[in-house]
């Protein structure tokens, strides 16, 4: 019987590698607007992150996502641009963000787990219309269709980021924690129980998973994700308005964490990356970037359901095959030598 | 409030039931029939919208040649759709890849539709005229004023719902295409073409959505935005009773009055009125009005 | 000394069809019990009830003397109560070794913030290479688990369910789908868990070799009724038994 290998693989290595690379080339490479695209990607990805624990592990389809975004960012919004006649230090905001979401996103979940499966899509569908409805609407917290302006950048010990550039470091050290985060829950407790939930129900409570509890834990954790991100995003962009939290806006994050891989942690951020920067480079194309993005969509469904991260999987499974079978037809000879 | 209002309110509010119903009954088809949650649906009654305002605005073609015309290209767009967002993934083992591709549809859609005839939105001429004022159509009884187009809207939904009942109770037709979707291995066995039936599964919820994008356009633009329309369908499923076909077309109708009625209001907010509705009966009601509560055999 | 499960009087119905009526039994710690009866007697339901995915109309369940009755169904697996499934229940995507720590999750049951901060419970490792002496193969603990033939795959949720650390095991047709070795393996690891681990276990079977070779005490049902409770001779001379389901096989077996 093999022993359990707690080495590290050598994808880990390879990734790992690749991430140096781009945060060393990146910044010398892009400025200005091109690098406030990739900040964006960066922060969409952590409220990726969040869903690919919902969906990837928990297989619970939400589109709630864009509702707590909104959350975190008209809560910033509200706290750091003098539009209550007070200000809040940045720092601290992002604390109480993450404190509010949590008990908001614990109490919608409790409320939306009572219903299951589609009902449950559905639920979540619900809510993000509700929510959008009032982020458009009601002016007194949410601005309006105007939205708010003026948000106050963010502030840590005194030292604010004077550009895009300086974010994107921030941005890469948060979403490194938070990706860290979600694959250590991937390979616990929580995260072994989210996937027997996923894929067995029934089975997964005859093996003592609270389901109900279980799934409330996933989407408060995904709610206080994509809260963050919000909050992030109302500093970065210093400016929020309720397009961003509609409906089309949810099945974008969605798309992102297919495309790399709903259930593989590197995977959601270069899914979230690319989704984001897409427009960007199709520049020329803005025309047909739609109809390219969505035929996209399908043709990634059709042929690479598991995202690009599966595609690398399944390329280094047969990797690994032929270098097996190599060793198998070298093994006997060894055994001839021997004797 | 008058009597004037209620009246026109409710009438408006069931017309826009109906154009969700139309909708709804397309969903229900595909969910059972294929087994797929189409998130294009309203992409689809946005294109058919385009098409019919097309040949009506831009061809100028009179009634009888514009109906068959339409039809023709209902059965093209819902042969292609068919062909390119659901039949390569028929056997997908990700349960959730058939909903994305959908989406990726919608968008594709979108797009074909700017592209075809462009971002602004375009506007159609009353369903029924007045020919004297050539203005809209309207009933007086009295002193309660209703458009002719909003009644007509519910005769022709009507219509149309008694024809799809018709055709999957007592039609055979309808039969083959339960089968194909129930077990389609068994149904082939039986000789039951199952290409075809999901063909024709697909035409037929792309005229119905059609249809209902034929009717709402006087009353909205015809605009690449109608797709959002889709989410008051998928509320009424949801209301109606998950799978009931008779349950989504009352939840749709039901959709609608609401919407119409919380006009009066919270006129900005009737999303979010609509849509608490929808939370509020998922938690007292999670059935629907006319679901069975299905238990998993262990 | 108690049982460690025992029935009273336990009632369901779905609808029309009554599923359990009356039934009335209890299984001993250390002792493997029969649960036969033909096809649609109302055995998985029986299970079903017992690990709580359903609730019995009338009637209760005791796990050591405790009314489990209203326990719902993952506080039954965390009291003790082990199950598998007459097709095994897996997670698709991910290796055996995350299949198989589920189950040791439920015997460290140490909660889900400890698990995230790497605090560690049994010894996996040890104890799966004892469980794995009994069976004859071989796996790779990052193999999916889909790669494992269907005989192989059953034999592993038996002892996944045995990392549970359970007081009672439901075991569902385990020899359905299995070869004679197979077989055997499974009936030496069954008996290793009632005899070493005193962990009772309640089988459903239609391998009569398997049940008269294995089971103390065997109870039979038919239409959701107990027609018959004793060892395994007894048994196989009972009546109301031989008409009900065991016909040609027993006679055979017996001459």
């Amino acid at each position: 019987m093999k022993k359990m290998k707690s080495y590290i693989k050598p994808s880990s290595f390879l990734i790992f590698i690749a991430l140096a690379i781009f945060v060393a080339l990146v910044p010398a490479v892009n400025q200005g607007y091109s690098m406030m695209i990739l900040n964006l990607g960066l922060i969409y990805s952590i409220a990726t992150y969040g869903l690919s624990v919902m969906l990837g592990l928990g297989g619970q389809l939400s589109f709630a996502a864009v509702s707590f975004m909104g959350l975190g960012a008209y809560f910033t919004a509200n706290l750091c641009s003098g539009r209550l006649g007070f200000w809040v230090d940045t720092s601290l905001t992002l604390v109480l963000v993450l404190i509010i979401s949590t008990v908001v996103a614990f109490l919608i979940g409790m409320i939306l787990f009572r219903l299951s499966g589609t009902y449950f899509t559905f639920g979540t569908i619900g809510l993000v219309q509700v929510t959008w409805s009032f982020y458009l609407s009601y002016k007194p917290l949410f601005g309006g269709p105007d939205g708010i302006s003026n948000v106050a950048t963010l502030r840590i010990f005194g030292w604010s980021p004077v550009d895009y550039n300086q974010w994107f470091y921030v941005l890469v050290v948060i979403v490194l924690i938070v990706a860290i985060l979600v694959e250590r829950i991937r390979r616990s407790q929580l995260g072994r129980s989210l996937s027997a939930i996923r894929d067995n129900e029934i089975a997964a409570q005859t093996l003592g998973i609270n389901v109900y509890m279980t799934k409330v834990i996933a989407f408060t954790i995904a709610g206080v994700l994509a809260a963050l991100a919000g909050s992030l995003y109302a500093m970065h962009s210093q400016f929020v308005s309720s397009d961003m939290f509609t409906f089309e806006r949810a099945t974008s994050y969605i798309i992102m964490a297919m495309l790399g891989g709903v259930n593989n942690t590197f995977g959601v951020f270069v899914g979230s990356v690319l989704v984001t920067m897409l427009p960007e480079w199709l520049r020329g194309m803005q025309r047909y970037l739609q109809l390219i993005y969505g035929v996209g969509v399908i043709l990634l469904m059709v042929f690479m359901p598991m995202g690009l991260a599966g595609l690398a999987g399944n390329f280094g499974k047969s990797i690994k095959r032929k270098l097996r079978s190599a060793a198998v037809k070298n093994a006997p000879a060894e055994k001839e030598d021997a004797k | 409030m008058n009597i004037n209002t209620i009246v026109s309110l409710a009438v408006n509010g069931i017309s826009m039931g109906m154009i969700y119903a139309l909708m709804a009954m397309g969903l229900i088809l595909l969910i059972r029939a294929i087994g797929v949650m189409n998130f294009a649906q309203g992409d689809l009654l946005m294109f058919g919208a385009f098409i019919t305002c097309w040949l009506t605005v831009d061809l100028k073609l009179p009634l009888w040649a514009m109906i068959p015309l339409s039809i023709v290209c209902f059965v093209v767009v819902g042969i292609i759709f068919m062909f390119t967002a659901y039949w390569p993934l028929r056997n997908a083992s990700y349960p959730a890849a058939t909903v994305i591709s959908t989406m990726g549809a919608a968008m594709a859609l979108k797009e074909i539709a700017t592209l075809i005839w462009g971002s602004l939105p375009r506007s159609m001429p009353p369903l029924m005229k007045n020919p004297a004022t050539g203005k809209v159509a309207v009933l007086k009884i009295g002193s309660i004023t209703i458009q002719w187009q909003f009644i007509l809207t519910i005769i022709v939904g009507s219509v149309f719902i008694y024809l799809v009942f018709v055709l999957f109770d007592k039609l055979y037709a309808g039969r083959m295409m339960q089968a194909a979707a129930q077990d389609k291995y068994a149904a082939e066995l039986l000789g039951i073409p199952t290409i075809l039936t999901t063909m024709a599964t697909y035409v037929i919820v792309v005229a119905l959505a059609s249809t209902g994008g034929y009717m709402i356009a006087p009353i909205f633009m015809v605009s690449n935005t109608l797709g959002t329309l889709q989410l008051r369908a998928f509320a009424g499923v949801v209301i109606g009773g998950f799978g009931n076909i008779k349950g989504a077309i009352l939840g749709s109708l039901l959709i609608g009055v609401v919407e119409a009625f919380s006009t009066i209001q919270f006129s900005q907010y009737k999303d979010a009125v609509v849509f608490l509705v929808l939370i509020v009966f998922l938690l007292v009601r999670p059935q629907g009005l006319f679901g069975e509560k299905i238990a998993d055999k262990a | 000394m108690n049982p460690i499960l025992r029935l009273d009087k336990v009632c369901k119905r779905f609808g029309g069809v009554i599923a359990a009526d009356d039934v009335t039994f209890s299984v001993m710690p250390g002792e493997i019990h029969g649960l036969i009866g033909p096809n649609g007697a109302g055995k998985s339901t029986l299970m079903n009830l017992i690990s709580g995915i359903y609730i019995p109309d009338s009637g209760s369940i005791f796990l050591d003397e405790k009314d489990i009755s209203n326990v719902p169904s993952h506080m039954r697996a965390r009291m003790g109560i082990g199950r598998t499934f007459q097709t095994p229940r897996f997670l698709q995507r991910s290796s055996i070794r995350d299949n198989l720590l589920l189950g040791t999750d439920l015997a460290n049951q140490m909660g889900y913030l400890k698990s995230y901060f790497g605090k560690k419970g049994s010894n996996f490792e040890e104890e799966l290479d004892r469980l794995m002496k009994y069976l004859d193969f071989t796996f790779d603990w990052e193999e999916d688990i889909n790669g494992l033939a269907y005989g192989q795959r059953k034999q592993l949720e038996i002892v996944r369910s045995m990392l549970t650390h359970p007081k009672i095991m439901l075991v569902d047709e385990p020899a359905a789908g299995l070869n004679n070795k197979e077989i055997d393996d499974v009936m030496a690891l069954l008996n290793f868990a009632a005899k070493q681990f005193g962990i009772g276990v309640l089988l459903i079977e239609h391998s009569m070799d398997m049940i008269m070779n294995i089971c103390e005490d065997i109870v039979v049902i038919c239409f959701g009724k107990v027609i018959a409770m004793g060892g395994p001779s007894k048994i196989s001379c009972d009546e109301a038994v031989i008409e009900a389901y065991l016909g040609r096989d027993l006679d055979a077996s017996n001459s």
